[in-house]
């Protein structure tokens, strides 16, 4: 059987996230939803169905084909990205087309020739063809519902793991709380003395090569990914911290992708934080609203109840924040931004590419100077910023354009006071 | 709009952005030698132009005009590419 892993047409309910990304590579417990599918499914993925612009991006990191399925023979499994695989649903056995409750496919399983297929649109028209049934899996809908669902998936996955044990080394004095079994400190990972994890209400998993410096308390579940580090952190239940991070301050059931700091104190709860984002000092957000009602969210232009009284803010890639920023509850924060501090909280809808300054989204000094940061901040940890990289930032401008050009006008009518 | 009115609504914003007196203003003042600006005030400065003028100007471009007198020109030059007058 070969597999292949689609996004459908819902990707915008995922930004600021999955404006640089697959959906499918959302992090969400220890992992990825696609490492998550082809664990479900059983075999690795063979091919992918991305939006156009990131295909050459992704191609770069993908062992399968990407928006090209010519030469998969025989049975074909095809299964949307933004599923959490393994919620109670198995792999379909017989072929046919599931689809979700939200009208989107959910997985195609199929002997026709899909070589002609380079799209989410053309996949769902030859599944239109196909026995029609329901896809009992779940899907996420929302970028903040994949954070949601975080904490207990990094339990699940420590499962899927089956691995637990100190391989690494932890100096003493530290203490362990829980059983012994819920922890796993990987080979090359080194806990400092004078630090506490505890697994009584969870896993811990301390991926390869993790530092956890003294005056550190990890409650499970958590999940810290290679080469990461923990500064003194306050690490409450339910992180996800992804590769070469460094975290500090206090942070509670969020999501950090790769390569983003947060070296310094301040508080991130139930946030959602893409790579290459740093986060100044002090920089905090509100994950909970005084009358406890459920959060909103702005998203492209709608407010939308998310449900959950809990939901801080969502990063994107490459956005810098100053010292002091303070992120209001639901706040959705562009991709590749400039974050100044106005001492109060900010506004909930900042978009990608803003230079935000007293208090107003500005051109500021331009992307080229944007690029030139991120290709700064990329070289520090040897990571190269390629042409298809800043194909893709080109593409992501013109994408978000108008959202930014309306915050602008009105940040220019501010400085004169016309606001 | 010919320059000197150019040249009176720059001082005019640039008074009200920097918060220093228009008196204190004149085509040799430097935003940032003279008046004091740093960045994110350029930044800014460039926004009250837009808004004031109506105008779009390319930020790199508009962020090394270092002087009043030369804002003049550079502005007078945008409005009449863009606003034909």
């Amino acid at each position: 059987m070969k597999l292949v892993i689609f996004e459908d047409d819902r990707s915008a309910n995922f930004y600021p996230l999955a404006l640089s990304r697959p959906v499918f590579e959302l992090r969400c417990g220890m992992d990825d939803l696609a490492a998550k599918i082809v664990r479900w499914a059983g075999v690795s993925a063979d091919a992918y169905l991305v939006r156009d612009y990131l295909v050459d991006t992704f191609k770069a990191r993908s062992p399968g084909k990407v928006n090209d399925l010519s030469g998969l023979r025989g049975q074909v499994l095809a299964v949307n990205g933004r599923l959490l695989a393994g919620s109670d649903a198995k792999p379909p056995g017989d072929p046919g087309a599931y689809w979700l409750d939200d009208g989107a496919l959910g997985w195609l399983l199929t002997d026709k020739d899909l070589s002609a297929v380079a799209d989410y649109a053309a996949l769902a028209k030859v599944a239109e063809g196909e026995p029609k049934q329901p896809c009992a899996a779940k899907a996420f809908k929302y970028i903040w519902d994949v954070m949601l669902a975080s904490v207990e998936q990094i339990a699940v996955d420590f499962k899927s793991a089956g691995r637990s044990g100190i391989e690494g080394s932890v100096e003493q004095p530290s203490a362990i709380r829980g059983s012994k079994g819920d922890v796993y400190i990987a080979p090359g990972a080194e806990v400092h003395p004078m630090v506490v994890i505890d697994a009584s209400a969870g896993p811990v998993y301390l991926d390869e090569q993790v530092e956890v410096h003294p005056f550190t308390r990890i409650e499970g579940p958590a999940y810290v990914g290679p080469k990461s580090i923990l500064l003194g952190t306050k690490l409450r239940e339910g992180c996800s911290i992804g590769p070469v991070c460094r975290v500090g301050g206090e942070v509670e059931e969020s999501v950090i992708h790769g390569h983003s700091n947060k070296y310094h104190d301040g508080f991130l709860g139930h946030a959602y934080v893409g790579e290459w984002v740093n986060l100044g000092a002090q920089t905090s957000n509100s994950d909970l609203k005084n009358d406890y009602s459920s959060v909103e969210v702005v998203l492209n232009g709608k407010k939308i109840n998310t449900g959950s009284t809990k939901v801080g803010s969502l990063i994107g890639d490459h956005t810098k924040t100053s010292i002091g920023t303070l992120f209001n509850t639901g706040s959705i924060v562009g991709a590749m931004g400039i974050i100044m501090a106005t001492g109060s909280v900010l506004p909930k809808s900042i978009p990608s590419f803003a230079w935000f300054l007293n208090g107003a989204t500005t051109k500021g000094f331009g992307r080229r100077a944007l690029y030139q940061t991120a290709k700064t901040a990329m070289g520090r940890r040897k990571k190269e910023w390629t042409d298809a990289d800043q194909a893709m930032w080109e593409h992501i401008y013109e994408l978000t354009r108008n959202e930014r050009e309306t915050a602008i006008r009105r940040g220019r009518r501010q400085f004169l006071g016309r606001a | 709009m010919d320059k000197q009115e150019v040249e009176r609504r720059i001082k005019k914003v640039t008074a009200q952005v920097l918060g220093v007196p228009e008196s204190d203003i004149n085509a040799q003042s430097g935003f940032a030698s003279d008046l004091g600006a740093e960045s994110i005030q350029a930044i800014q400065l460039v926004a009250a132009f837009e808004e004031e003028f109506g105008i779009q100007m390319d930020e790199e471009e508009a962020l090394s005009v270092s002087t009043v007198g030369r804002a003049v020109d550079f502005i007078h030059k945008v409005v009449q590419e863009q606003k034909g007058g």
